[in-house]
């Protein structure tokens, strides 16, 4: 039978070898868990598949079985590096709820707080790059003046990464003149630093070499992709919802967008040095036009409950457009809420990227999107008698369809 | 535009690491540190362990000797710090004021470290 196949065909199908490198889930890149399974021919990448999974905690279950005021040191601890943006949606969306509205000065110090993170975010994502590149000495020196940042931090809020500084209707902690003082001398040790690092990345020739070209993001493909943040500026579209929604004391600190055209990873880590340049100036003007008043509120006379209602907040975290949405039926506990963090669009949506570039780059395209893995850990629906499991998308969950 | 000139430089400058068991880490005084309640004001309401995220916070019976005319009901706060996670809800949420802060965070340990000794010092 075999043989009188052989002897019938006329034409032989060779398929190529197709190599499947599996980066991840320990330490692809970055130190967190996911796994990039690469689909190779030869050097150069035909396929990506993003497996997510390893780091799934159920923080939003764990939302809705606890009391609001436990609930916001339970969101900040969603994201470790970018706690303090976390802990202000959260925090704004039960204001909105409740009614509540913090004093100018609360609002001026989230704003000092939530820029001293995005300048530390910023940094740390810049030496991780240049970690991944091989340039160890630039990764050293980027995380050593890091912690300048990371000490102002721990003079405002008490302490260096957790920051617990929102409460509803203010903050939990002011900054006297000794300690304002402090804080601009930290500014002005951290501002020729910054200056000089986004120097480096824009004429060094070890970082132009392996960032240019690399991972180009065309402004249709990041929009039809719901890319975010910076990867969004770095494309050449001007989104940033500070400017857009002005919300706390945005409307009133002058601030630029930083928006470039080229899309490459060299772009997006440009983008993030301007930004931390621009996030240095907003603190200081914060410090020199703080306004007079009480910023702190009175937790022990806060509301117990808060009346019925739904809410939605967002806010530019470092990574990008992070939403929360509350839906409240009255009590102490949320009914519902939904956190939506600018990395689970960011780097599930990024495999096509990835597709022409080589096996080198692939490190280079995922830290240059600055994944936050356990942000956008998402469960799957599994059923348990069938043995089925289902992906429910967003439209299904917009709609209310109850899952299987 | 190159790096070297940043390296010679530093590696003529001192290292900026510090020898940490020997060379004390520069903190601020208010960090968010060790914390326990002080006898002399706690009244063993037991809001801060209704209050806490962690549920590190056990209220506990008072030693059968000590009776304190303000805590009629004998309880008194005892803090897991393997567990705590030093979001200060405890020190903010207490009505009479009765934790005492310190900024000391070397709390490492193989066995579970609790406020109970610190606490029951207070009594004096």
């Amino acid at each position: 039978m075999e043989d009188e196949v052989v002897e019938k065909a006329t034409s032989l199908i060779k398929i190529p070898v197709t190599l499947e490198i599996p980066i991840g889930p320990q330490h692809p890149a970055i130190h967190e868990p996911v796994l990039l399974k690469v689909y190779a021919d030869g050097e150069e990448i035909v396929g990506v598949e993003i497996g997510t999974g390893y780091n799934h905690r159920g923080v939003e279950k764990l939302l809705e079985n606890n009391t609001f005021y436990k609930d916001k040191f339970i969101a900040s601890r969603i994201c470790g590096i970018c706690n303090t943006v976390h802990e202000n949606c959260f925090t704004r969306a039960v204001e909105y709820v409740a009614g509540m509205e913090p004093s100018p000065r609360a609002k001026y110090l989230r704003v000092l707080v939530m820029e001293l993170e995005r300048i530390h975010s910023h940094m740390i994502i810049n030496a991780i790059m240049a970690e991944i590149i091989g340039f160890d000495t630039l990764f050293m020196y980027i995380m050593r003046d890091r912690e300048l940042v990371m000490k102002a931090k721990e003079i405002v809020s008490g302490g260096r990464v957790l920051a617990e500084f929102h409460m509803f209707g203010g903050v939990r902690r002011d900054i006297d003149d000794i300690k304002r003082d402090r804080l601009i001398e930290i500014l002005k040790k951290v501002e020729p630093r910054l200056k000089y690092y986004r120097k480096l990345f824009e004429n060094d020739p070890t970082i132009s070499k392996r960032l240019t070209e690399i991972g180009v993001l065309k402004a249709k493909d990041a929009t039809s992709h719901g890319m975010l943040g910076p990867i969004l500026r770095g494309s050449g579209i001007r989104s940033d919802v500070r400017a857009e929604d002005k919300y706390d004391a945005y409307g009133e600190i002058p601030f630029n967008v930083i928006v470039r055209g080229e899309g490459d990873s060299l772009a997006r880590m440009l983008v993030r040095w301007d930004e931390a340049l621009e996030s240095l100036e907003m603190c200081k003007y914060i410090l020199e036009h703080l306004p007079s008043g009480s910023a702190v509120v009175d937790e022990r006379k806060l509301p117990r409950t808060f009346p019925p209602g739904e809410s939605f907040a967002r806010v530019e975290a470092p990574r990008g457009e992070l939403t929360y949405y509350i839906q409240h039926t009255g009590g102490n506990k949320p009914y519902r809420v939904k956190v939506r963090t600018p990395s689970f669009n960011n780097i599930i949506n990024s495999g096509f990227s990835y597709l022409g570039h080589s096996i080198a780059d692939v490190p280079v395209i995922l830290v240059s999107y600055d994944p936050c893995i356990s942000c956008m850990e998402r469960a799957i629906v599994v059923d348990l008698k069938k043995g089925v499991e289902k992906r429910v998308t967003l439209r299904e969950i917009a709609m209310g369809v109850a899952a299987p | 535009m190159s790096i070297i000139r940043e390296v010679i430089k530093n590696l003529l400058s001192k290292p900026v690491t510090i020898e940490y068991p020997r060379k004390p880490t520069p903190i601020e005084k208010d960090f968010r540190g060790r914390h326990y309640a002080d006898l002399k004001k706690c009244t063993g309401c037991t809001l801060c362990a209704i209050e806490c995220p962690s549920n590190c916070i056990t209220m506990e019976k008072l030693p059968e000797d000590v009776r304190l005319k303000h805590n009629p009901r004998g309880l008194y706060p005892n803090i897991n710090y393997m567990s705590c996670v030093f979001c200060y809800r405890c020190v903010t949420v207490c009505p009479v004021n009765a934790y005492m802060t310190t900024n000391e965070y070397r709390m490492s340990s193989i066995k579970e470290v609790y406020s109970r000794e610190l606490t029951l010092q207070t009594l004096g």
